[in-house]
C-alpha cells in the first residue's frame, strides 16, 4: 500500500464535497426542524423510543430491511425488488467497504469525507495481497450489482410494463436531473476505477476493463477527467437530492423510527406529516392501486400526487385531491414506505374552518341508555314493572329533551325542535323499550345456556338503510340465544365516522362522547356491530371500559366455534368482497371467509384481502360524484366477476347497497347468507 | 303502398291504438306482444286520473277496434334487419315477416322498489308499490295491506329523479297517481290518516291541480315536502318513517300501517336490444332517441322505424294515445312515399 499524494487532496473532490456538506447540512437542519414541529408529547415519545433498546433494535432492523433490502418490494414484485435493493444495498456496501479500506490502510485519513469514495485514486494497493484481493473483489462485485440495477432502472423508465406496472409517475424536471445523475454515477465510477486499475489495483471488472482501454488509449490523460466527472455527478445528485423524490432516502430513515414510536399525524403539513411527504419515493405503485384510476381524469388524485403537490405548495390541488379521495386505504396497503395516504388527507381536511360547528352536548342520552338497559333479560326478569316504569320515564325524558310538541304522539309525526339529531317521538322510545323487552324475555331462557353476556347490537346508519341486514343479524342473535338489545333500532346517534373523515374532529369527538354515554349506560358488556365503518370507529376512537367491541363476523364466528350456530351448506358459490373498513381498516379477513365457507361455496376474486378494490360507495370522498363512482363500482365488480362465482357476498351495508345498484348477479350481506342457511 | 305490413312491437295502449288507426288507414298491422294479454301496464291498473275512468274498460274499448289485426301473444322479436325498403323480421315463435315499417311501442318497466332498500320493500310486511296497490284496488288480494289501516303513507319519487338509483328523469305520472291513490285510500278508509311525502309536486295536466286541492281540502290528506331518509319496522309491524319536513325545517317521524312507494318508470331493457338490431339510437336516459323532442318525437334516426308511447320517455295515458295516432299517420305517409 502506498498513498499516491502526500497531501491526500485533489481539487476534483470539491464537487462531491460541496454536495455532501450541503445534503448533510440540509438533513440535520431538517431533523431539528421536524423535531421542533412535533407536539411536545410526541417529541418525548419519539426521543424515548430512540433510546429504548427494543424499539431502537427494531428501527435498525426495519431500516436495514426496508431501506436497503426493500423486503416489502421483493414480496410484491421480484424484479422491482431486485432493482431497488441492488442499487440501495450495493451502494451502501460500497460506501461501507470504502470506509473499511480507509480504516485498514490509512486510518489517519478517516476524518476526510471523500477518502472512502475516491480511495482508488488516492491510494495504490495491490490486489495480490489477500486483503486487497478480497476488498477489491467485493467492491467490483457490488459495483456490478448496482450496474445491473441501473440497467433495469433504465429499462423500467422506457418500458414500465416489463415490471408489471401499468402506470408510473412522470418525473418533474429536477427529478430527471436527479435520475440521470444517479444513473451516471456508477458507470462513471466504473470508468474512473478502470482507468486507475493498473496503478491502484482492481478486480474482475476493473482489471479487464483497464486492459481493454489500454489497448487503444496509450496514456493516462483521461484518468483525472473521469474522476472529475464521477465527483461532479455525485455532487449534482446530492445538491438536487433534497428537491427531488430521492429525498425519500434520508426521509425514510426518519419515518421508520417515528412510526415505530407510534406517532400519528397531528398537523396536516408539519412534523410527522412532513416526514411522510418527504418519504414518498414517487414510485407510482399507488396509481395502479387507486380505485379512482379506473378513469383517466382521476389518475392525478392518488397519494403520490398529493405528496408532490404538498411539496410544491399547490393549495388548490391539495384541497381537490384530499377531498376527492375515497379513503379506502389501498394506497397505504401497497405503499412501500408506508405513507398513510388516507390519514394525510383527513389531516388536510381538518385544516378547513367552518362557520358553524355542530354541537351535540345538548343531547340527553339517558333515555336511550335506560331503554336499552331495561330491555336486557336480567332487568326484565327481576322486576318487570320497574323495567316498564323505566321505559315510560325514558319516553318522557326524550320527549322533554327534544322539545317535541305534545300532540306528536297522537298524530304520529314528531317534530323535534332544533334538529338536535334525536328526533324522538315519545311513542317511539317506549315502543323500542317494549320491543326489546319482549325480545329479551324471549331470549331469557336461552340466555341461561349462553352465559350472562349482555349484548348491545349497534346497527348504525348504513345498516338502517339496508334493513335486511339488521333483520338477519337479529335473527342470528336470536337463534344463538344471545341476550341482546338492538341499541339504535328506533333512535340512535351516528358513530361519528362521517364527521371524522370530513376532518371535523372536534365535532366527531363530541358525538363519540354521547354514544359512549348511551353504551356505558345501557349496561351492555358486548357491543356487536354490523357496519365495519362503525366498527372501525368504535374500536379505534371510543373509550368503553368493560365493553367488548366486536364485529358481527368475529362474533358469529365465535358462536360457530361454541356450537351455538350451525349452518347447512348451500350450493351457491359466493365471492367474498373485503370491505375497505373491515379488511384494510380493521384487519378482519379470515372470520367472514370461515363463516361463508360454512354456509356456502366460496371463491376468491383476482384482487382480494389487502388488495381488495373499493366498491366506490365510500363515505370518505367529499366530492366524487355518482357518475365517477359508478365507474369505480363497475370496475370493482369486474374484479369480483373474475372469480366466476354465482353471487357476491360482503360484510358491509354500504358495499352491499353500492354493488346492488349495478351488479348483474345477486349481492348479499354475510348476515343474510348465514341467516338463510342457519340450522338450529 | 308496396308493402302494407306494419310490425307493432308491444301491445300496450300505444301499440293497440296505433294498430287500430293503421287498420283504418288500410295498412296491415301485426302486433307482437310478450305477455298473454293486450293493454300492458294499463290493463293491470284500476282507475285512471283525472276522470277516474276504469282502466280495464278502456283497454276493452280499445281492443274492440282491433278486429282483423293479427296479434302474436307470448312472442318477442328474435331478429330484425333492413331488407330493401322494409324490414325482415324473425319472431320467437318461428314466424317470419316482411314489413314496410316498424313501430316500437315497447313502453316502460316499473322501477324495482326493492332497489331502494332503505324503504324496505320486500323486507317489511306492510310496504307496497303503486302498482301493487292498484292491483289490490282492482280486487287482487294482498296481505300486506291491513284490513283497517289507521295511517297510510305515500312516498313519491321512488327511483325517479334519483341519481343514486341511476334515474335522473321525472316519471311524470306518480305525483298525480299518488294523489289519486291517496284519495281512493281515504275513501275506502275514511278514518285513516293519509300522508304524502314529496319533493316537488308536478301537477301539470288538465284538472290535476283540482285533484290536489280536493285532496287537501275535501279529504284532509297531509302533504309533507321532504324525502324519506329511512324506514324501519317496530315490534308491532308498523312501518316507521323518518324524513325531514323541509318547509317546517324539522325532522319528522311517522308510524304507519301501510307504506306505498311510488315506483317510477324506466325504459324496458329489451327495447335497447331492439334498438341495436336496427341501429336506432338510445338516449342518455336509456329511452329511445327521437329525431327531435319537439316536432319528430315519433320518428327514429332510421327510415321506417317509428316510436309511440313511453319507449321514448315517461308519458301519461292521453299523451301515449295521442302519440300512437300520430305515429299511425306518420307510418301511413311513410309507406305512401310522403314525408
Amino acid at each position: 500500500m502506498r498513498e499516491r499524494f502526500a497531501t491526500g487532496f485533489d481539487p476534483f473532490v470539491l464537487p462531491f464535497l460541496i454536495g455532501m456538506v450541503f445534503v448533510l447540512g440540509y438533513c440535520f437542519f431538517g431533523i431539528f426542524r421536524i423535531l421542533y414541529q412535533l407536539p411536545k408529547d410526541d417529541r418525548r415519545r419519539f426521543l424515548v423510543s430512540l433510546i429504548t433498546p427494543r424499539t431502537a433494535l427494531k428501527n435498525v432492523w426495519d431500516i436495514f430491511c426496508n431501506c436497503l433490502l426493500h423486503v416489502k418490494l421483493w414480496k410484491r414484485n421480484k424484479l422491482l425488488g431486485f432493482m431497488h435493493s441492488s442499487i440501495a444495498f450495493g451502494w451502501f456496501m460500497i460506501i461501507l467497504l470504502g470506509h473499511l479500506e480507509v480504516f485498514i490502510y490509512c486510518p489517519e485519513r478517516v476524518h476526510l469525507f471523500y477518502y472512502p469514495i475516491f480511495f482508488n485514486y488516492f491510494v495504490a494497493e495491490n490486489e495480490s495481497t489477500i486483503g486487497g484481493a478480497v476488498l477489491f473483489f467485493l467492491m467490483d462485485f457490488f459495483l456490478l450489482l448496482i450496474l445491473t440495477g441501473i440497467g433495469l432502472a433504465i429499462v423500467k423508465r422506457v418500458r414500465s410494463r416489463f415490471f408489471g406496472m401499468r402506470r408510473t409517475t412522470r418525473p418533474s424536471l429536477l427529478d430527471r436531473v436527479g435520475l440521470y445523475s444517479l444513473w451516471a454515477i456508477f458507470p462513471l465510477r466504473l470508468l474512473a476505477e478502470s482507468f486507475t486499475a493498473h496503478i491502484s489495483g482492481g478486480s474482475f471488472l476493473t482489471i479487464p476493463a483497464n486492459w481493454v482501454f489500454r489497448q487503444f488509449l496509450g496514456n493516462d490523460l483521461n484518468l483525472l477527467p473521469t474522476w472529475w466527472a464521477y465527483s461532479i455527478v455525485l455532487g449534482v445528485f446530492m445538491v438536487v437530492l433534497p428537491f427531488t423524490r430521492y429525498m425519500h432516502i434520508p426521509a425514510e430513515m426518519m419515518l421508520i423510527p417515528m412510526r415505530n414510536a407510534g406517532l400519528r399525524i397531528r398537523h396536516p403539513r408539519k412534523g410527522f406529516a412532513k416526514v411522510q411527504v418527504l418519504s414518498c419515493p414517487g414510485c407510482g405503485v399507488c396509481i395502479d392501486a387507486c380505485p379512482m384510476s379506473a378513469q383517466k381524469v382521476n389518475i392525478k388524485d392518488c397519494t403520490v400526487y398529493l405528496n408532490r403537490q404538498i411539496r410544491r405548495g399547490n393549495e388548490k390541488r391539495i384541497e381537490e385531491i384530499s377531498d376527492k379521495c375515497l379513503l379506502c386505504g389501498k394506497c397505504e396497503a401497497v405503499c412501500q414506505v408506508g405513507v398513510e395516504g388516507p390519514r394525510m388527507r383527513v389531516a388536510q381536511r381538518s385544516a378547513r374552518r367552518y362557520g358553524l360547528t355542530p354541537d351535540f352536548a345538548a343531547i340527553d342520552t339517558a333515555p336511550l341508555s335506560r331503554a336499552a338497559s331495561a330491555a336486557f333479560s336480567g332487568a326484565a326478569g327481576a322486576t318487570g314493572a320497574a323495567g316498564a316504569a323505566g321505559a315510560a320515564a325514558g319516553a318522557a325524558g326524550v320527549a322533554g329533551a327534544a322539545g317535541a310538541a305534545g300532540a306528536s304522539g297522537a298524530s304520529g309525526v314528531a317534530g323535534a325542535a332544533g334538529g338536535a339529531g334525536v328526533a324522538a317521538g315519545a311513542a317511539g322510545v317506549a315502543g323500542a323499550a317494549g320491543a326489546a323487552g319482549a325480545a329479551g324475555a324471549a331470549g331469557a331462557a336461552a340466555a341461561g345456556v349462553a352465559g350472562a353476556s349482555k349484548v348491545a347490537f349497534f346497527s348504525g346508519c348504513m345498516t338502517r338503510l339496508t334493513p335486511s341486514v339488521g333483520k338477519a343479524v337479529c335473527s342470528l342473535l336470536d337463534k344463538a340465544g344471545a341476550d341482546y338489545v338492538w341499541l339504535d333500532r328506533e333512535e340512535g346517534l351516528c358513530c361519528g365516522r362521517p364527521l371524522l373523515t370530513a376532518g371535523r374532529i372536534d365535532a366527531a369527538i363530541s358525538l363519540i362522547r354521547k354514544n359512549e354515554e348511551v353504551i356505558l349506560g345501557s349496561g351492555a358488556d358486548t357491543l356487536v356491530l354490523s357496519c365495519p365503518i362503525c366498527y372501525k370507529m368504535f374500536s379505534e376512537r371510543y373509550a368503553l371500559p368493560g365493553v367488548r367491541v366486536v364485529s358481527y363476523a368475529d362474533y358469529f364466528d365465535e358462536f360457530v366455534q361454541q356450537g351455538r350456530l350451525r349452518f347447512e351448506k348451500s350450493d351457491i358459490c359466493y365471492v367474498y368482497h373485503d370491505p375497505c373498513e373491515l379488511g384494510r381498516g380493521c384487519g378482519i379477513y379470515e372470520s367472514p371467509r370461515r363463516l361463508l365457507g360454512q354456509a356456502a361455496g366460496i371463491a376468491e376474486a383476482e384482487k382480494n384481502r389487502e388488495e381488495s378494490v373499493c366498491c366506490g360507495g365510500s363515505l370518505g370522498s367529499l366530492t366524487l360524484d355518482f357518475a365517477h363512482r359508478e365507474v369505480i363500482t363497475r370496475k370493482s365488480l369486474e374484479n369480483l366477476y373474475s372469480s366466476r362465482a354465482d353471487a357476491i357476498a360482503t360484510a358491509c351495508p354500504l358495499c352491499l347497497s353500492t354493488f346492488r345498484r349495478y351488479s348483474d348477479r345477486p349481492v348479499r350481506d354475510l348476515a343474510e347468507i348465514l341467516d338463510a342457511s342457519c340450522r338450529l | 303502398m308496396e308493402n302494407k305490413n306494419v310490425l307493432v312491437i308491444g301491445g300496450g295502449i300505444a301499440g293497440m291504438e296505433a294498430a287500430r288507426r293503421l287498420l283504418q288507414l288500410g295498412c296491415e298491422p301485426v302486433i307482437v306482444e310478450q305477455s298473454d294479454h293486450l293493454g300492458g301496464h294499463v290493463a293491470g291498473w284500476h282507475k285512471l286520473f283525472p276522470d277516474m275512468m276504469s282502466a280495464p274498460e278502456l283497454v276493452e274499448q280499445m281492443a274492440a277496434g282491433l278486429d282483423g289485426v293479427t296479434v302474436y301473444y307470448r312472442t318477442r322479436v328474435a331478429n330484425m334487419n333492413r331488407l330493401g325498403s322494409g324490414y325482415s323480421v324473425m319472431l320467437s315463435n318461428g314466424m317470419s315477416l316482411q314489413c314496410g315499417a316498424v313501430l316500437i311501442s315497447t313502453g316502460f318497466r316499473l322501477f324495482d322498489a326493492s332497489k331502494k332498500e332503505e324503504y324496505g320493500y320486500g323486507v317489511y310486511d306492510h310496504v307496497v308499490t303503486n302498482s301493487d296497490l292498484e292491483a289490490w284496488f282492482g280486487g287482487a288480494p294482498d296481505d300486506r295491506i291491513p284490513d283497517s289501516p289507521a295511517r297510510v303513507a305515500f312516498v313519491h319519487c321512488v327511483g325517479s329523479r334519483d341519481l343514486k338509483a341511476g334515474n335522473p328523469q321525472c316519471s311524470k305520472v306518480c305525483c298525480m297517481t299518488a294523489i289519486k291513490q291517496a284519495i281512493e285510500m281515504k275513501e275506502k278508509f275514511p278514518s285513516a290518516e293519509v300522508w304524502c311525502f314529496y319533493m316537488d309536486l308536478r301537477l301539470f295536466g288538465k284538472k290535476y291541480e283540482d285533484f290536489y286541492i280536493a285532496a287537501q281540502r275535501d279529504h284532509g290528506i297531509h302533504f309533507v315536502r321532504g324525502r324519506v331518509s329511512e324506514v324501519s319496522e317496530d315490534i308491532h309491524g308498523h312501518v316507521v318513517l323518518k324524513a325531514e319536513d323541509t318547509l317546517a325545517g324539522t325532522p319528522v317521524k311517522l308510524n304507519a300501517d301501510l307504506l306505498v312507494l311510488m315506483a317510477g318508470m324506466l325504459c324496458n331493457d329489451d327495447t335497447q336490444g331492439l334498438a341495436r338490431m336496427v341501429h336506432a339510437d338510445v338516449d342518455s336516459d336509456g329511452f329511445m332517441r327521437s329525431r327531435d323532442n319537439i316536432y319528430r318525437i315519433n320518428e327514429s334516426n332510421r327510415p321506417g322505424i317509428f316510436f309511440a308511447g313511453a319507449c321514448t320517455g315517461t308519458k301519461t295515458v292521453p299523451e301515449t294515445v295521442a302519440e300512437a295516432r300520430a305515429a299511425a299517420l306518420d307510418i301511413y305517409n311513410y309507406l305512401n312515399g310522403r314525408d
